[in-house]
């Protein structure tokens, strides 16, 4: 970001975000809400040591337990700001032009660690092999042409960030404003990296209503301004490895907020687009620790994981090496840009109802023949738009091998264990601890077919790997990533029998296929 | 953008001309839009609706048009109100010419047969309008237009529709109040159609009191379960789009639907009762509907089914009735779940 427009958005966040509390018994409930919030992360061990923080908040709170009404607004405001600093990314250009030198050589050569050969004669592969970008790629550009984009990819594992970072590079786009969880910046050589390519800072230990507010406000302000921006609108990673289903609002309504902004400042570029994509991977990095938050609170997932494979380099090495030396493919897949509405977009930036009919989008906004906010109809507005999203999202999800062979496997364990509880289940196994190869190719070969006339009305799409290669070479790529990398094997062939070992990881990968099909 | 007209009234049978009577009884901006020129003629000349309310005097003040779409664009508020079989032809012609700022409100009792989709959700496909909202309730067209007091629900996701539609109908003779639960209120006014048909063959076999109560209220307890299983509130079904349209509907003899009952309870054939009435009755094409959706969804709805037999799979009034009486019984409402 412009170091110009870095300090206009920062003025416009703590004007806005203050300008909600005009009620000075809203501006006294917000404070004491903040300091009650903050301390407690403080003083719960989670906020990392953080001394100076304790001391602003101990200043804060003996000030505005004796303070005027006036004095509560200036401290609110005191918060507001250092919210809003914390927040703002330092986007340095020098930086930027070095990272995206660097970025494809350092991931290509990360992509075949496979060879250390490979990489000291230069054989290095291509790329494009192992990391496929595709879909709507030409309606994305074409959007941004028209407006500010906003890039809301599926969220299975930290990579995601990188992946998407580098994609966005590839598409030839500028750095988009991402908002990066502290876990990512807690890596120092790819926080250097976030924290110069745009990526601001979201601390989810932080729970006042208020540090939302700034976070929400922040990304609204930067869409004003035309930074395309980045953010996972699942809100965290999916713990039980479907696609997501429901999601986050409140993010996903800024771009409705920024859009009638630019209406109302009459802007000549006004319109804001939202651009759903999938990734997709055949093995995922944190997919042991996910199920397992998954299962241990069903519905309940926790925000934050700060111990999981990504904070091990050796493992991130070790997933990489692994995947290219099956010769995996990542998918990226871009959907058709949508409007703040959930209306499909078209090349030209206009919005098209489902006949394929232009649809004048500012009239969705109008009041009185002016564009105005209206909290609960915006609301309404932005659930359409998510259910948009979700639709895209299942409909641009690539199925692969170990999604589907997992499925079948997990499939025929259900059917030969009536009546028993997936806890259960996954715990011990059920009563047989194999499955005939002969009953595997059968159950992958009925739901291919199944998937495959899916495929073919739109409905979702698939790998290669499953509209290809025969059954038999189908099932051996998914043995094959399924015994590599996780620490034991999901499922492994011994003989004519297929033995399931890690139920729960069977469980995770088979998720994706029960999630759209 | 101002609007010349606060309200359009999509179709002109009985439920459509009543609603659009009120409105111009309290002197509303609206239009009536029919299918025949002749039928707008008769509107603005004679002031009478004779083949959908006959005898009945229509404001002076109602006008009609035949000219959907040079009327669509006129209205702030486009209420559609055209039977379950035309309305997405009716819905796709709106579509033409409606924008993001008109709130479109259906008042079809009734479900898309094919697809299992509702008004609503036809709406949302065949229009670029958001703001969606359905108006239902215990209202029969005769008595609406006669001046006899009144109230129905209106339910949206938007409070903009439900505040606009409660500012545009209210007045003495008419109540209007206000829901989020879109999908309950939308199936319980198809549903309740099903237990009509019931009711009537009941009335038809000379059955007394007792019996009907019976049906009913197992028939409301069948159209909860159901509207939950689809995501409904269950208080809808305790509210005017639910046992206040399902007590009017198996009461009333001037219900379509109870009629077509009591005629097939008296052993008429159903084709012929159909082809000898003017008006649709939602219920026999919804039975179908709610049958096949039931049975995809694993859920067991006795009523329906006998329903379903009686009208589609040859079973008399009478043996149905036996065969319900013979089902074990359960408990009254464990089946039901509160969310």
């Amino acid at each position: 970001m412009d170091p110009k427009d870095k300090e206009r958005v920062l003025v416009e966040v703590v004007q806005r975000v203050f300008d909600h509390f005009a009620d000075p018994r809203t501006v006294e409930q917000a404070l004491f809400d903040t300091i009650y919030h903050e301390r407690r992360r403080i003083e719960s061990g989670r906020g990392n040591g953080d001394g100076a923080g304790a001391a602003f908040y101990d200043r804060i709170y003996r000030e505005g337990a004796r303070a005027s009404p006036e004095r509560h607004r200036e401290l609110l405001k005191d918060i507001i700001t250092a919210f809003a600093e914390e927040v703002a990314g330092h986007f340095d250009p020098r930086v930027y032009a070095l990272a995206t030198k660097t970025i494809p050589t350092a991931l290509l050569a990360l992509l075949n660690t496979l060879s250390p050969l490979k990489l000291v004669t230069g054989g290095l592969g291509n790329l494009d092999d192992c990391f496929r970008i595709g879909g709507e790629t030409g309606a994305f550009k074409a959007a941004a042409s028209h407006g500010t984009t906003i890039l809301v990819p599926t969220h299975s594992s930290h990579l995601d960030s990188i992946l998407a970072g580098y994609a966005i590079y590839r598409l030839g786009f500028p750095p988009f404003v991402y908002g990066a969880g502290l876990n990512l910046f807690n890596n120092k050589l790819i926080g250097f990296f976030m924290h110069n390519l745009g990526a601001y800072k979201v601390d989810r230990r932080k729970k006042a209503e208020l540090y939302k507010d700034v976070l929400k406000t922040y990304a609204g302000c930067t869409m004003e301004l035309g930074y395309h921006n980045l953010f996972f609108p699942g809100g965290t990673r999916t713990r039980s490895g479907a696609v997501e289903q429901k999601l986050k609002l409140g993010l996903l309504g800024m771009g409705l907020d920024a859009y009638v902004h630019n209406l109302m400042a009459r802007k000549p570029r006004p319109d804001v687009f939202i651009v759903p994509c999938t990734i997709n991977y055949q093995l995922v990095l944190e997919a042991e620790t996910l199920i397992e938050d998954h299962l241990k609170e069903v519905g309940k997932s926790r925000y934050i994981i700060e111990d999981d494979e990504f904070s091990r380099p050796r493992r991130v090495l070790d997933f990489v090496r692994q995947l290219f030396s099956l010769d995996s493919r990542i998918h990226l897949v871009v959907s058709r840009p949508l409007d703040v509405f959930g209306n499909d977009v078209d090349d030209e930036g206009r919005s098209l109802d489902h006949r394929g009919r232009p649809v004048d989008r500012t009239r969705y906004v109008m009041q009185g023949g002016a564009p105005a906010f209206d909290d609960q109809r915006d609301q309404e507005y932005t659930r359409e738009l998510a259910a948009s999203v979700v639709r895209a999202f299942h409909r641009d999800t690539v199925l692969n091998s170990t999604h589907l062979v997992s499925h079948a496997v997990f499939g025929w364990l259900k059917d030969r264990n009536p009546g028993t509880d997936l806890y259960r289940l996954l715990r011990t196994g059920g009563a047989e601890e194999s499955i005939p190869l002969a009953d595997a190719y059968a159950r992958v070969e009925r739901s291919l077919a199944g998937l495959r006339a899916r495929a073919d009305g739109g409905a979702v799409r698939l790998d290669e790997s499953l509209t290809a290669k025969d059954i038999v070479a189908l099932v051996n790529e998914a043995l094959a990533h399924l015994r590599s990398y996780h620490r034991q094997p999901a499922l492994e062939r011994r003989g004519d029998r297929l033995f399931h070992i890690d139920r729960n990881l069977l469980l995770y990968y088979q998720n994706r296929v029960a999630g759209v099909a | 953008m101002a609007r010349p007209l606060d309200i359009l009234v999509v179709g002109g049978g009985s439920w459509g001309t009543a609603l659009a009577s009120i409105l111009a009884g309290l002197g509303r901006k609206v239009r009536l839009c029919v299918r025949r020129p002749e039928q707008a003629d008769e509107i603005n000349t004679l002031h009478t609706n004779g083949r959908y309310l006959p005898g009945a005097a229509l404001p002076q003040n109602l006008s009609a048009t035949a000219d959907l779409a040079g009327s669509v664009a006129e209205a702030a508020v486009i209420l559609v109100v055209v039977p379950s079989k035309h309305f997405r032809t009716t819905a796709r012609a709106v579509g033409e010419r409606a924008a993001g700022d008109q709130i479109i409100v259906h008042a079809t009792k009734g479900i898309e047969i094919e697809t299992f989709k509702r008004m609503s959700e036809v709406l949302r496909e065949e229009t670029s309008v958001l703001k969606i909202g359905v108006l239902s309730g215990p209202n029969l067209a005769k008595e609406i237009v006669a001046g006899q007091p009144a109230g129905a629900l209106v339910a949206s996701r938007y409070d903009e529709v439900v505040r606009t539609m409660k500012d545009l109908f209210t007045g003495p003779r008419f109540r209007l109040y206000g829901s989020r639960d879109v999908v309950g209120t939308e199936i319980a006014g198809s549903f309740k159609n099903v237990i009509a048909l019931a009711a009537g063959a009941v009335d038809g076999m000379g059955l007394g009191n007792n019996t009907k109560s019976l049906l009913v209220t197992r028939g409301l307890s069948e159209m909860a379960r159901f509207g939950v299983a689809l995501g409904a509130d269950v208080f809808t079904f305790a509210g005017l789009a639910g046992i206040g349209d399902l007590m009017v509907t198996c009461v009333s003899p001037l219900s379509r639907n109870h009629q077509v009952g009591e005629r097939v309870g008296k052993g008429e054939r159903l084709d012929d009762v159909l082809a000898s009435m003017p008006y649709v009755a939602e219920g026999v094409p919804t039975t179908a509907a709610i049958h096949r959706q039931a049975r995809k969804m694993g859920l067991e709805l006795r009523i329906v089914s006998a329903v379903h037999a009686c009208i589609h799979e040859g079973k008399t009034a009478r043996e149905a009735i036996t065969e319900l009486m013979s089902r074990p019984a359960g408990e009254e409402l464990g089946a039901l779940v509160y969310k």
